[in-house]
């Protein structure tokens, strides 16, 4: 074969390849990459189609419908039965505003959309989808209606949960915003200082000041040698910079469990030196520091700081201050690890996805998280705990008859006005509840203002809840 | 010179078969605001596919299977216009008509007329008034200025330039010594279309400069005996591109919006994100003819037709799609290898080549494989000077793909 024609065949087969490419690039978008891109809000398609299928309900762990689609004049409308009460978990699902929450999550499951192969497809063209799938949800309306009561009128967030199981009763996030007008409201929603869109649950980020604690009192007990009586005269300079307790109160001489029911300061920022920074902030990664916490909703990472620490920075985080910060539902799994012998499950929203003929299509089990103290370990924890709500700062949590463990916290914060925090679970002996408060900018202490609330939601928990 | 054993019969009767189901799903899908235009439409395009392609037999001794191929690709073209926007549709019927017509007539006349290879001049000359025309008449359509309107008909020079440039380079290459004469005589076509690239450039019209360069890039391969001028061919091109992208913000625009179009959704990555959507949404079989939403697909007759194909007759009907294609330039390079006439075998290649690049440039801009630029699909694109100029070239090859000996006989005498 001469040159002229072994160039010409050199360039055919240069094209043949192109084509072949393009061909093969069409084949690895359809199967690996088409699924994502179809989800993505801006195809219009999305609604269109989705339009067609009624929407699946949503219900509370007890059957109570919570939110539900009827088709009126050929469109289908989705009603929230409870306006408010909902807004961060159940969230939304509008054409103009796109979706949130579990709205957004389980979107398919509630559409009962699932193209995974060609035959499905198929199958989709001969009968096409029209009724979506209902969520059931491990959420107590109870408990939740009872949870926002009593933060009415206050910014922050509760979580109730299972210790042993995992399972959310509650979750509560202040302020919110009536789904059902939000096409009415959107402007003021959307440029409210208070971010009411955001859920502060797993997503409000907040210095949690002495429920920290907790974790340094693990990382303490993991600290082999160290001496843990310690003579508390109110105050301490660690390396140039002062501590204070509470009200500059001198606790005397303290040991470990003295130290978490009287929540001294001065304590804890001293043994941190004796901790140091890697147990510390290994015993902070058990907890779930820095590591995502798999939700069926977003879940911002708790952060504790990377890198060396120095003295100061060391001493302020094992006091929950400086750069630590967490959100109220990794607080709410702290309480439960303690509960719980030391394991941390995972937290679970949707219990249930379930067809319209009842078959249970998708169930979230419980899994171990982590194990972030040994059980020997969480049982001293949880003495400790039950001596804070019996004899230290958690008084204000106590209940005639149910023996409550719990740990108050009063963080210091940019705004100059202190987030009051309580972390805990009940009874101590058979913990069934476990619950964590904050009330942002409040400005008392935890033990005044966010005890009393954790008190109330695990009374009449542990009264109305089918566990 | 291609064995007529081979029957072309039952391709055809297939092609009649794909038209009249893929028209009778129109039927359906337009069930019960019925006009009459859709039975017109329905008759006009069977008979004039099939009935062209029967005479084609009669007369060419030459490829029957490359008219054959392309009215396939067509009836895809006119039947997905014709969902999208009927009356398109049926103003793309008689391109068609005249497109086929226009191909007997290029073939008589390429045929009959002797000395095509003699007149580079001629078409250099030709593709600079055209070049001008565009600047001084052009209407700047969708960001490029690359029409003109003349009498309430607009169309794109560079059309016929493209074709004109194959004339040029395969001339060129014919007879290397016309221009031996002159000093620097090795970068005189060197310098002629890069200042064609150059001015297709200003025009912003990105897509057909590639297509100069990719034509002239690989005949250049296949003929120049000068090796190095392929690396300079390379090596300007790298330079010029680069400089284009540093200089032209449209340029910079199609390489962003083809890196990340998800950043820029709303504005600049528009037209692509949404023939992804398309073509995801499609599926493998597509969501059937009149199901899908091509209207959500900005110039879905033209640019993103093939997007449109892809959701609603699916992934595999884009395969096919593409296969056509690979088979029509796999036919072209068969008739540029057994074609004995240098000059034929020249345009053969640059017709397939042409073909063939225009495909792959636009399919991979519409697939995110490349960068977008705004072409359109040979013989399946909605557009009159597209089609034009894609059933001359489609002629020229038909030309190409008989035996031409008698012309030799006449030249060596």
């Amino acid at each position: 074969m001469n040159k002229e024609n072994r160039r010409i065949i050199f360039i055919l087969t240069a094209l043949c390849i192109c084509f072949a490419v393009l061909i093969g690039y069409m084949s690895y978008f359809q199967v690996f990459k088409s699924e994502n891109i179809k989800a993505n809000s801006y195809n219009k398609r999305l609604w269109i189609n989705e339009e067609s299928i009624l929407r699946g309900s949503i219900m509370d762990r007890n059957g109570n419908i919570l939110a539900y689609s009827e088709e009126k004049d050929g469109t289908m409308q989705r009603y929230y039965k409870y306006g408010n009460l909902y807004s961060h978990i159940i969230g939304y699902s509008y054409r103009e505003y796109g979706k949130s929450g579990l709205e957004l999550a389980y979107n398919n499951q509630l559409l009962n959309i699932n193209e995974n192969s060609a035959i499905d497809e198929i199958i989709n063209i001969v009968a096409p989808k029209t009724i979506g799938n209902n969520l059931e949800l491990t959420i107590d309306h109870g408990i939740q209606e009872r949870a926002r009561n009593l933060l009415k009128g206050k910014k922050g967030s509760v979580v109730a949960m299972n210790p042993k199981t995992g399972e959310i009763y509650a979750m509560v996030s202040l302020p919110d915003f009536n789904v059902n007008s939000l096409r009415e409201d959107w402007g003021t929603i959307s440029e409210d200082n208070n971010s009411p869109l955001l859920n502060r649950a797993t997503q409000g980020l907040y210095t949690p000041g002495s429920v920290f604690k907790v974790i340094t009192t693990a990382a303490i007990m993991n600290t082999p040698n160290i001496e843990t009586e310690y003579e508390c005269s109110g105050s301490t300079t660690i390396n140039g910079y002062n501590f204070r307790d509470y009200q500059n109160k001198a606790h005397g001489n303290l040991g470990l469990s003295e130290a978490l029911i009287e929540s001294c300061n001065t304590y804890f920022t001293e043994k941190s030196i004796a901790v140091g920074e890697d147990i510390l902030r290994n015993t902070a990664a058990d907890f779930m520091f820095n590591s995502s916490i798999p939700f069926d909703l977003p879940v911002k990472n708790s952060s504790y700081p990377k890198g060396n620490l120095g003295k100061t920075d060391l001493a302020a985080s094992a006091i929950g201050q400086g750069k630590v910060l967490t959100t109220p539902l990794n607080m709410a799994m702290v309480a439960s690890s303690i509960a719980n012998n030391g394991e941390m499950v995972k937290p679970i929203l949707v219990k249930n996805v379930v067809s319209t003929s009842g078959k249970i299509i998708k169930a979230n089990r419980t899994e171990t998280l982590s194990v972030a103290v040994d059980s020997l370990q969480a049982n001293s924890i949880k003495e400790m705990m039950i001596g804070v709500v019996q004899k230290g700062t958690g008084t204000n949590a106590s209940i005639k008859n149910v023996q409550v463990a719990g740990k108050t916290g009063t963080a210091e914060n940019p705004s100059g006005k202190s987030h009051a925090w309580f972390i805990g679970f009940a009874p101590a002996n058979d913990p069934k509840i476990a619950i964590a408060v904050i009330l942002e900018e409040e400005g008392s202490t935890g033990g005044a203002s966010a005890a009393p609330i954790a008190r109330d939601l695990i009374i009449y928990g542990l009264n109305n809840i089918k566990f | 010179m291609f064995n007529k054993s081979v029957s072309t019969k039952s391709p055809r009767n297939l092609l009649f078969l794909f038209e009249i189901l893929s028209l009778f799903l129109l039927l359906v899908n337009q069930w019960g605001n019925i006009d009459k235009t859709v039975y017109y439409t329905w008759i006009g395009l069977i008979l004039i596919v099939y009935i062209s392609n029967f005479i084609l037999n009669k007369i060419s001794s030459g490829d029957n299977y490359i008219f054959l191929i392309v009215t396939m690709l067509m009836s895809i073209g006119i039947i997905m216009i014709y969902r999208i926007d009927p009356t398109l549709g049926m103003k793309q019927l008689l391109w068609l008509s005249v497109g086929i017509a226009v191909f007997y007539f290029t073939y008589f006349i390429i045929k009959y007329i002797r000395g095509w290879d003699n007149w580079a001049p001629l078409y250099i000359g030709a593709s600079y008034i055209l070049f001008l025309m565009t600047f001084l008449l052009g209407t700047r359509k969708y960001g490029a200025i690359n029409w003109i309107n003349i009498g309430g008909y607009s169309f794109q020079p560079s059309e016929i330039t493209k074709l004109l440039l194959i004339f040029i380079v395969a001339s060129y290459y014919n007879k290397p010594d016309m221009f031996k004469k002159y000093r620097f005589s090795d970068y005189i076509l060197m310098g002629i279309v890069y200042s064609f690239i150059a001015l297709l450039f200003l025009q912003k019209d990105l897509g057909t400069a590639l297509i100069f360069y990719g034509i002239f890039l690989v005949i250049q391969f296949i003929y120049e005996e000068k090796r190095k001028l392929i690396l300079y061919n390379i090596g300007l091109f790298a330079a010029g591109g680069s400089l284009g992208y540093v200089i032209f913000d449209h340029v910079k625009v199609r390489v962003q919006t083809w890196i990340d179009p998800w950043t820029y959704i709303d504005n600049k990555g528009y037209q692509i994100t949404q023939s992804l959507f398309a073509i995801a949404e499609g599926g493998f079989f597509g969501s059937g003819l009149g199901l899908g939403h091509p209207e959500f697909i900005p110039l879905a007759y033209t640019d993103f037709i093939f997007s449109a194909i892809c959701e609603e007759m699916g992934i595999f009907a884009g395969i096919g799609i593409i296969m056509l294609f690979m088979i029509l330039v796999y036919r072209g390079f068969k008739i540029a290898l057994s074609q004995n006439d240098k000059f034929f075998r020249i345009l053969a290649i640059g017709v397939s080549l042409l073909f063939g690049i225009q495909s792959i440039i636009i399919l991979g801009g519409v697939l995110k494989v490349l960068p977008l630029t705004g072409i359109t699909l040979p013989f399946v694109s909605y557009g009159g000077s597209s089609i034009l100029s894609s059933f001359i070239a489609l002629g020229i090859l038909q030309v190409a793909s008989e035996d031409l000996s008698y012309g030799e006989e006449v030249k060596s005498e």
